[in-house]
């Protein structure tokens, strides 16, 4: 049995003493860490702070040296958001927290996508997300975009207050299949509807699917405007967007 | 770059991070129930937009603090000027 004080790096173990309590959880996060090469160990480490700049520069070097991009997957990436699912649930980090590890998980993925192009793995789809103009809420869109793109989806992330104009250029410039629009407030919720127009107007409906959601936001309302879809949360924003494109669940 | 991935092997990664995920999220949404989703564990608010709640930021150019108390205040009617009555009523005014 692994033990704890064998793991190189010393903020893992810090991590698992302070904040591990369950002892199946402890052991198995202590076995695998101790599998993993002080470079991978590292990455988890840069991945648990939500450092995503370190996860990039260590990401790369790791890819550069020759490291298997499957190795760095599960050693480095997986591993390290492993124990950010288990601190969030234990409340000891938060939502913001959580993003920021998304984040910094996004910037190391990035140095495998070119190895999954080479490997003819494509995105399930290509999504443009944001929020609509007027409104600065945007944890719901975040957690969407954390889902989506686990699930195997390029996401184009236009953040808050979203022009009509901008998610139309996004779609064009992006060749995207697939536009997320939220919204929290009631009063920006109309703009969803307008950007829909506006991509009527732009005769360019018939070349993307249109799924929304929010808190305010409901399926009759979503019929209302025309949207293709509506997703109530994260969860169903990802069921949701592999049924609007085809793709086997 | 000679490395290739097996897609099989990727499918498999995918779902892992899909269940992890997953969780995060069903989390998030029972946590949203009592603390405000904005407010991080140092209890700023890292929020875009202008919230009562906010509180001066203890450093310069930090971040604002939340004076929202877990599990007691109602976060969302500091965000939203609307009432659920009027809410509704726009809504039926939008779907006419």
């Amino acid at each position: 049995m692994a033990q704890l004080n064998q793991i190189h790096n010393e903020f893992l173990r810090q991590e698992i003493e302070e904040h591990i309590e369950r002892p199946d959880e402890r052991q198995r996060l202590i076995d695998n860490f101790v599998k993993a090469s002080p470079a991978m160990q590292a990455i988890s480490a840069a991945l648990i702070e939500g450092e995503h700049r370190l996860v990039d520069q260590l990401t790369s070097e790791a890819i550069a040296a020759g490291t298997e991009a499957l190795e760095v997957m599960d050693n480095g990436l997986i591993a390290g958001m492993a124990v950010v699912g288990i601190k969030f649930r234990e409340n000891i980090i938060f939502v913001p927290e959580v993003l920021a590890c998304a984040r910094a998980m996004k910037a190391g993925m990035a140095h495998i996508e070119p190895i999954l192009s080479a490997s003819g793995i494509q995105p399930l789809g290509k999504v443009v997300m944001g929020t609509v103009k007027g409104d600065l809420h945007d944890i719901g869109k975040n957690l969407c975009n954390m889902m989506l793109r686990g699930a195997g989806f390029e996401v184009i992330d236009l953040g808050v207050d979203t022009s009509s104009d901008q998610f139309i250029d996004a779609v064009e410039e992006h060749q995207a299949n697939l536009l997320g629009m939220s919204a929290l407030l009631t009063t920006t919720m109309p703009n969803m509807g307008k950007t829909i127009e506006a991509f009527i107007d732009a005769d360019m409906r018939d070349q993307v699917k249109i799924m929304v959601g929010g808190a305010p936001v409901t399926q009759d309302f979503a019929d209302d405007m025309g949207a293709d879809g509506y997703g109530k949360d994260a969860l169903a924003c990802v069921t949701l967007a592999k049924q609007l494109l085809g793709v086997k669940q | 770059m000679t490395q290739r991935i097996d897609p099989e092997a990727f499918k498999l990664r995918l779902e892992r991070i899909s269940e992890l995920f997953a969780g995060m999220v069903v989390h998030a949404g029972e946590q949203a129930t009592e603390r405000c989703p904005y407010k991080d564990r140092h209890d700023q608010c890292t929020a875009k937009f202008v919230c009562r709640n906010q509180r001066p930021a203890m450093q310069p150019g930090g971040l604002q603090g939340c004076a929202a108390q877990d599990g007691e205040l109602e976060y969302r009617s500091a965000w939203d000027t609307l009432g659920p009555e009027k809410a509704a009523a726009l809504r039926d005014q939008l779907r006419r």
